[in-house]
């Protein structure tokens, strides 16, 4: 019997593939963080104010910090189901560097978490009332933003991994990590709106997104080492 | 040098050493606290412009500069306990964590205070050091909402140690992105301590005696809950039964 040799790009997309296949037979999982996050937007203007004038100064605020507590919502899957079922030991257990699993690992919830929202932001934006020439800004604020919720998120994930009943711990830990993201994500659309230019903003979220992705799935892959015993 | 450091790892030999420190450390933290408190409270001449509210920052800046050392501290801890699973390093961040949260919280109530009468509001989001100490406090909750909702000590540690890790370098990046975020949203600037005010050089000497006490109140207090976690940990071994014993 001859071992089949794998590669660790292989490896990569094999994990990929498997956490969609198992993301779209598992639509609850995404669906409802989703439709949380539409609902929370939706719950603002009822809450403060109808009119537009006032809508317009917190439309990417409200977006923004949404999207943060949808996050929360479903980084909770990450592991959590791997973990009961075992294969997240089959996981560390691969002689493939884990780095590059736990990234397919954060690709694949960005996916289906993080993608959508991106692309649902432009009709919540109007509905906002947040003036047109915003948009792209937004779009390409939280395109940067999600996924380094999503690395950094996965590392709090990855902690509390092994706890029975974690409740909002995740979220008490995640979201004060979260402020950088949300500063730039906002100052870049309101510096559009204030017709400056939001480059400068973008390309700090940009170095955020390089580091988070090259650092974030080590600390990732040893909270995982720590919690799986 | 190792054999040295690999001793300072057995909480046995901690536990002596401290013993003998404390009443140094103790004795030292008095008389500074004494000199600071009341020189800074009671002789201090009022500010040219604070008037006496400019004694309450006398404690104020010690004990929020102490409290920045905390994730620093933190970090190094968890770093040792990472590579040289040595558990007297656990014992101490746990503990940090708990102090860390309590200076931020004294720092940000100080604050207030001295807030409430210069700034005549007790909490400003326009100044950064507000923020950015506000979110610290945070990150060292989650610090100890993570221990103690592990329940193996190993994992625990382990996992508050990576987490100490990534918060000290959340801390900074919060720190800096905040204050840009403020220079921009700032609409009214903040009253701040001029070094070269024409108060003389008494204010400063009087912060810089406060700032020893806290530091020296800091190691007193983090090395008497260590040596309290020791015990509580190590109860099973044969020198802490001997030395309930022996009292």
């Amino acid at each position: 019997m001859t071992e089949k040799q794998t590669t660790t790009s292989a490896a990569f997309l094999a994990t990929l593939k498997r956490d969609l296949l198992i993301a779209f037979k598992k639509k609850n999982d995404i669906v409802n963080p989703f439709m949380f996050f539409i609902i929370v937007v939706s719950l603002f203007p009822i809450g403060i104010s109808p009119e537009s004038d006032r809508l317009t100064e917190i439309a990417a605020g409200v977006i923004w910090i949404s999207v943060l507590l949808a996050s929360m919502l479903s980084m909770d899957n990450l592991y959590r189901s791997d973990f009961e079922d075992g294969s997240l030991e089959q996981l560390l257990l691969s002689p493939h560097p884990l780095f590059f699993l736990v990234l397919a690992k954060n690709i694949s919830h960005w996916l289906v978490s993080g993608l959508p929202v991106v692309l649902v932001s432009p009709i919540l934006a109007y509905m906002l009332a947040l003036p047109t020439e915003a948009y792209g800004t937004l779009v390409l604020s939280l395109l940067l933003g999600t996924p380094i919720m999503s690395l950094v998120g996965s590392i709090a994930v990855a902690l509390t991994v092994g706890l029975g009943s974690r409740g909002l711990i995740l979220a008490v830990i995640t979201l004060p990590m979260s402020v950088p993201v949300l500063i730039f994500g906002t100052l870049a659309v309101q510096s559009t709106l204030n017709s400056q230019s939001p480059v400068g903003y973008l390309s700090l979220m940009l170095v955020m997104l390089s580091v988070s992705v090259s650092l974030a799935p080590l600390a990732s892959a040893a909270a995982l080492k720590i919690s799986v015993n | 040098m190792w054999v040295w450091f690999s001793k300072l790892g057995s909480p046995k030999w901690f536990y002596e050493l401290s013993g003998k420190w404390l009443p140094w450390l103790i004795a030292a933290m008095v008389i500074f606290m004494t000199i600071g408190l009341v020189w800074g409270l009671v002789f201090l001449p009022p500010d040219y412009q604070q008037g006496f509210t400019s004694r309450i920052l006398i404690v104020h800046v010690a004990v929020a500069g102490t409290s920045l050392a905390f994730f620093p501290l933190m970090l190094v801890a968890g770093t040792i306990t990472l590579v040289w699973r040595m558990k007297l390093a656990d014992m101490v961040a746990k503990h940090a964590a708990i102090l860390g949260a309590w200076f931020s919280f004294i720092t940000l109530a100080t604050g207030s205070l001295w807030g409430s009468v210069m700034w005549g509001t007790w909490w400003e989001w326009t100044d950064s050091r507000l923020v950015s100490m506000l979110f610290q406090l945070f990150l060292l909750l989650g610090v100890i909402s993570l221990r103690s909702a592990l329940e193996d000590s190993e994992t625990a540690a382990k996992a508050c140690a990576l987490l100490s890790i990534v918060g000290c370098i959340n801390v900074v990046i919060i720190k800096y992105s905040v204050e840009w975020w403020n220079t921009l949203h700032q609409v009214a600037s903040p009253v701040s301590l001029d070094p070269s005010s024409p108060n003389g050089p008494q204010f400063w000497i009087a912060t810089l005696i406060m700032i020893v006490a806290v530091y020296l109140f800091l190691s007193v207090s983090l090395i008497l809950s260590t040596r309290n976690e020791i015990l509580e940990r190590e109860r099973r071994s044969q020198w802490v039964q001997d030395l309930v014993l022996k009292n």
